[in-house]
């Protein structure tokens, strides 16, 4: 940005400073001031198919949230009448060997898969983030020791951990554990990730003025390591909702995670998977939904880095090439004011 | 040369303190969830309590020892006898894994060297003519099969095979296990084989060739648009032999990284597929251990995976040597 501190005569290459100056002294009708969040939402909406993403998910939510008061059956409830029935009217996903509503199943699981991918992909960014950065801040003996219990805990596998867990805990509180157990062993690898990133970041002019000064580690990495990684942690949040949710699939389908009389779509899996000649609707609807439910966060996912990436189409084709920089540079301090021109 | 040497001794040591401290967790961690003591208890009829009791002690998974003392026991056999101890029913844990590994390695080895070939070549196709409909078509293609949770990918497959063999009158896929004919006619035999392998290695290979075709994608375009690479350009190159000879092989180093771990991971094979297309290897061998409660087994599983993934760590550390010369010289 030094480079560009030339003269005022120059148009468009004046200085950020001059141009808040020159927007000031034009009124408050030909500038429009908004904040950084304000410029990442309406860089998110410009893509169409991050949108489209968006509404699917917001139209998953409601389903799940209201789809239990529209349909008649619940999810626990057999009907004897009707057993294995292909999808109709009464029915309108069909039902199960058992004479189970698969509507119902697969609101309900819809939403045990919602809130497992959200509370998962929460907590592990949480605990990652902090993890990551403070293994990265602390140096010397605390770095070396954090490092090889990260490597440690790679190392064994996960994967039975979270099977021992889960498997002792009840039908009903399954899910609550799986949640547990996921979040335990899923930051692992991701803080490895975050320390990489936060290693630059430790030697910033900001992050040791901060430590002269006095201000305690705690609250350098809470305020200034943390949010500067701020888009890398939002994005990958929204990407680790597909990551959980593709845990509880496969955990449930294995009959390691959630089990009856609780269902999610995994379990209705790998119910339907043995029905699946004569039932196909069983395997099907849970695999569509599934489908559709991934598809819709990776599009939102994708949609939010094209938002924060300074470089990418998102960005518009009005916008001064300074204040694409500008956000790069901005991206710790979310309260900052950008101006855009129109 | 010796630093080298030194280097990598003193890397092997410090995995297989590791591997070690590693595995003894897992193997408390398991004592304390897992109960072979319900195995019994759950027989009808219920076994009498001295032969439960008998029989758990045979095993050394009694919970009424105390777990230091079954540690110990299982350590010592372990160190002494490579014996990794028995499961519930009393069978060798050494036997039953030895078996399963080899079915695991015939599933991997080709879905493996199939997602590598073809992965890395649409990366390299696709960063070549970024943001043309060629680049669209099979990013946005492998980014829709990296979402997809494995089991319906693998549950679609099975389906659709199962759809074509009633189309066609004839068992022209086999869902189930690695092979099923027993005759001595080897081309009949590799047939066969042919038949049952091909839907789990379609399964794999999608799933990791779409991981490597991403990342070789972007690892490839950060390196076409390095200063060496229009040095190169300045020179004379096209823009083909720029990257060939100059992009191409720094982009490969990171790959490199992710080709060594799963050349390890072969060995320990595919939990999921393995359990869909019901193959019997270590994938299912482990799901097995955790339900059946076999502790020794599946800590035996455990200790193996983490070496698996500690050499494909060492094996990365050299893959990356040979390739950047930056790591050769310091």
């Amino acid at each position: 940005m030094e480079e560009q501190n030339n003269t005022p005569q120059e148009e468009g290459r004046l200085t950020n400073a001059q141009l808040e100056l020159q927007a000031d002294s034009q009124g408050p009708t030909e500038v429009k001031r908004i904040t950084y969040s304000r410029l990442i939402a309406r860089r998110f909406f410009r893509q169409r198919s991050a949108v489209i993403g968006l509404v699917i998910l917001i139209i998953m939510i409601l389903i799940a949230i209201f789809g239990p008061f529209i349909c008649a059956y619940d999810y626990t409830e057999p009907d004897f009448t009707a057993l294995n029935v292909a999808p109709n009217a009464r029915h309108w996903f069909g039902t199960d060997g058992g004479g189970f509503d698969l509507f119902a199943c697969v609101v309900h699981g819809l939403g045990r898969s919602l809130v497992i991918g959200i509370t998962y992909s929460l907590l592990t960014t949480v605990i990652a983030a902090t993890v990551g950065t403070a293994i990265a801040y602390m140096r010397g003996w605390g770095e070396k020791v954090g490092m090889w219990l990260l490597d440690m805990l790679l190392v064994i596998p996960s994967f039975l951990l979270v099977a021992m867990i889960v498997r002792a805990s009840s039908g009903t509180q399954g899910w609550i554990m799986l949640i547990i157990g996921l979040t335990a062993f899923g930051w692992i690898g991701y803080a490895r990730t975050l320390r990489t990133m936060a290693l630059s970041l430790r030697e910033r002019d900001y992050v040791r003025a901060a430590k002269y000064m006095g201000v305690p580690s705690f609250k350098i990495i809470v305020r200034h390591l943390i949010p500067n990684l701020g888009s890398i942690l939002i994005i990958d949040t929204v990407l680790g909702v597909i990551s959980g949710i593709n845990s509880e699939t496969a955990y449930s389908f294995l009959g390691l995670g959630i089990k009856a009389p609780d269902t999610s779509l995994g379990y209705l899996l790998s119910q339907g998977s043995s029905a699946m000649l004569s039932a196909p609707w069983i395997v099907l609807i849970p695999s569509a939904v599934l489908i559709v439910l991934c598809v819709s966060m990776q599009l939102i996912g994708d949609g939010l880095r094209d938002a924060f990436d300074p470089y990418s189409r998102a960005a518009g084709s009005v916008g001064d090439q300074e204040d694409e920089k500008k956000d790069e540079q901005e991206n710790a301090d979310a309260e900052a004011q950008t101006i855009e021109l129109h | 040369m010796a630093r080298f040497i030194w280097y990598i001794t003193k890397r092997i040591l410090s995995y297989i303190v590791m591997i070690f401290v590693a595995t003894s967790l897992t193997y408390f961690l398991a004592c304390a969830f897992m109960s072979p003591r319900s195995n019994f208890e759950s027989k009808t009829p219920r076994p009498p309590q001295d032969s439960i009791e008998a029989s758990l002690d045979r095993t050394n998974l009694n919970d009424k020892t105390p777990v230091l003392e079954r540690y110990q026991r299982w350590l010592g056999g372990i160190l002494t006898q490579w014996d990794w101890g028995m499961s519930p029913d009393g069978d060798s844990v050494n036997s039953q894994i030895a078996g399963r590994i080899s079915a695991s390695v015939e599933l991997m080895t080709l879905a493996t060297v199939l997602s590598i070939a073809i992965g890395v070549s649409l990366g390299v196709y696709t960063a070549q003519r970024q943001y043309l409909w060629q680049d669209r078509f099979w990013s946005g293609l492998a980014s829709v099969f990296m979402v997809i949770p494995t089991v319906v990918l693998a549950i679609l497959v099975v389906f659709f095979a199962i759809e074509i063999n009633q189309q066609t009158g004839a068992r022209v896929f086999y869902v189930t296990g690695l092979s099923s004919y027993t005759g001595d006619n080897m081309f009949l035999a590799f047939i066969d084989f042919l038949q049952h392998i091909l839907l789990p290695t379609i399964v794999l290979t999608i799933i990791s060739a779409v991981g490597y075709h991403l990342s070789q994608r972007t690892y490839l375009l950060d390196e076409m648009h390095a200063d060496y690479v229009r040095t190169a350009r300045a020179k004379g190159l096209t823009k083909k032999q720029a990257i060939r000879k100059h992009a191409l092989r720094a982009s490969l180093i990171p790959t490199s990284v992710q080709v060594a771990f799963s050349i390890a991971s072969i060995f320990t094979g595919a939990v999921m597929t393995e359990k869909i297309f019901a193959i019997h290897g270590l994938g299912e061998y482990f799901i097995n251990c955790i339900n059946n409660n076999n502790i020794n087994g599946a800590v035996a599983v455990a200790a193996f995976s983490g070496a698996c993934t500690l050499v494909g760590a060492l094996m990365a550390d050299l893959f990356a040597a040979a390739l950047d010369p930056r790591i050769k010289m310091s």
